[in-house]
């Protein structure tokens, strides 16, 4: 078996079946119960477009979903580090590309999964609206590069810092920067540095395409730059972490 | 020749770690690595693995070059590193398993449990890792340096955590791997009892310098070092003298402390004093011998610095 999927496997394994994995899907459970709930039921939420609501479940899914990843990316090599482990998967027949994309298998499982998860919430907040079909299409299409991206960058820190913590703590606040998109009012958005850091930053363009697809019910052909930007990204991160991986002081 | 590092440096920053690092090892024999905490045993391991690039010096391993041809070495030789990590929620012939299949190995069941219980472990146990004691994991580490059929032994300190029958277990199979399958070994420890008992060359490194470098046996008579010994004799029997070579340091009722100068074998020594009719009912050894010998190695290098 290829030592990429061997790892990946192993990767993906630990996390679904370690109390930590399930500790993760039932804090994200409870999340989206809460916020579909709060959607539905609560007097102003409730008042919101069935679309608009759907865009809001999305855009939560992605930035857990990123969450997860920077949380294991992190984790991945500084982690396996501190306990030991990491000498001996160095020592082995394995090239750094194949450790990092392996090492990728823990966040893709769990992205897998939330995404799974996902769809009821997603189904039963629109199901009554449009654009249902799109939204779930267009949450794996464009979340995915973002939460993959996301995971390559915990990866790469985790190589760069070598330590869990400090690597965690970067990855949070570039998680944090760059979903400030989703914090900032519209009307900060649309001065010219808005406008230009939403243009190169891979979150706004998932946030954007949601909006731009479930609630103006816009076609792919106009998505194709933001697609663009979040491939971008996820080529980006990947090369960081092979790089970072390379340079990783044992 | 299976290892060959000359001149070797390694920088890391500004700081030098490894300055002129020396080394020949030979198919089917097994080199002691020695020297002081901090001394550049375990930088040189990681830099005969490929784990780090020399600034400067030629290190051949297996005719390779560890830094530039790194896949194929790491399927030619097996390490224990310092640090022997697992996956602890796997079991051990999970774990093992997994390793093989990582070298493109196929394993069956019968081939870990034999190779689990070579190394003392129950190769049926269902058991997590997490449970194991220092001593299992070090066995299992080992283990897995074993699973791709190395030529050559890369071991940081293998005995560490094992208790006495542990190690002899430990050292017979060394031995067994050395003799019987011409494997060779380089073993990076602290303990010179393992080195006594397993290693016919050792190099010493300290301050990231070779020191000292060869065959056990031709360091030990070139240092010239004498060996002491306590040993308990006849009582009340006292010779009017001593073989030649021999010097009784001093005398404590049964006990006398003698000392044996380096160009006579202790063997012929005891020969010498049981043919002046002294009867000799123990003998210990309290100095001398190769930790006289890396006690002065290490101290000179230390003044010269």
């Amino acid at each position: 078996m290829n030592p990429t999927i061997l790892i990946a496997r192993k990767e993906g394994g630990e996390l679904l079946m370690s109390g930590r994995g399930l500790a993760w899907l039932l804090a994200l459970s409870i999340i989206m119960s809460v916020l579909c709930l709060l959607l539905v039921s609560n007097t102003e939420l409730s008042l919101l477009d069935n679309a608009q609501v759907v865009y809001m479940v999305m855009g939560t899914v992605t930035a857990l979903g990123a969450l997860l990843a920077i949380v294991i990316g992190s984790d991945a090599l500084a982690g396996e580090r501190e306990r030991g482990s990491l000498i001996p998967l160095l020592l082995a027949p394995v090239t750094p590309s194949q450790i990092v994309f392996g090492k990728l298998g823990g966040q893709v499982a769990g992205w897998i999964v939330m995404y799974l998860l996902s769809l009821p919430y997603v189904w039963a907040v629109g199901s009554s609206g449009q654009n249902l079909t799109q939204a779930v299409a267009y949450l794996a299409l464009f979340g995915t590069p973002v939460v993959l991206g996301f995971g390559f960058l915990g990866i790469a820190l985790s190589a760069r810092l070598g330590s869990v913590r400090p690597a965690l703590l970067t990855s949070l606040i570039t998680l944090m920067l760059l979903a400030s998109p989703l914090l900032l009012g519209p009307s900060l958005r649309q001065s010219t540095i808005g406008r230009l850091f939403d243009a190169v930053n891979p979150f706004s363009a998932a946030i954007n395409t949601f909006d731009s697809v479930v609630i103006d019910s816009q076609p792919l052909t106009m998505q194709i730059t933001r697609f663009a930007v979040t491939l971008v990204w996820l080529v980006m991160t990947a090369a960081f972490a092979i790089r970072s991986m390379r340079k990783m002081e044992i | 020749m299976l290892m060959e590092i000359s001149k070797l440096k390694l920088n890391l920053g500004t700081h030098a770690v490894l300055r002129d690092v020396n080394l020949t090892l030979h198919k089917g024999q097994i080199y002691g690595l020695l020297g002081p905490n901090g001394a550049g045993k375990s930088t040189t391991i990681s830099v005969v693995t490929g784990l780090r690039p020399p600034t400067t010096g030629s290190v051949r391993v297996l005719g390779l070059d560890p830094a530039s041809e790194t896949l194929q070495l790491h399927r030619r030789i097996g390490v224990l590193a310092e640090q022997a990590g697992f996956y602890d929620w796997m079991s051990a012939g999970d774990y093992l398993r997994w390793t093989a299949n990582l070298y493109q190995i196929k394993l069956d069941q019968s081939e870990i449990i034999r190779l689990l219980e070579r190394m003392g472990l129950d190769g049926k146990s269902p058991a997590a890792i997490s449970t194991y004691s220092l001593g299992m994991r070090q066995r299992l580490g080992l283990a897995r340096a074993l699973i791709n059929q190395p030529e050559l032994l890369i071991l940081d300190e293998p005995t560490n955590g094992l208790d006495p029958r542990g190690r002899r277990e430990i050292h017979d199979v060394l031995l067994d791997l050395s003799v019987n399958h011409g494997i060779g070994i380089l073993l990076c420890t602290h303990l010179l009892d393992d080195v006594d008992r397993l290693c016919t060359r050792i190099g010493i490194i300290s301050l990231g310098q070779t020191i000292l470098e060869g065959a056990i046996a031709d360091l030990l008579s070139a240092q010239s070092t004498t060996a002491r010994y306590r040993i308990r004799v006849e009582p009340g029997k006292v010779p009017e003298r001593l073989p030649a070579g021999i010097t009784l340091l001093t005398r404590s009722g049964d006990w006398w402390h003698v000392e044996i100068a380096s160009q006579i074998e202790p063997a012929d020594a005891w020969h010498s004093l049981l043919n002046e009719g002294l009867r000799i009912d123990e003998i210990h050894r309290a100095s001398g011998g190769l930790e006289e010998l890396y006690m002065s190695a290490t101290e000179v290098k230390e003044v010269a610095v």
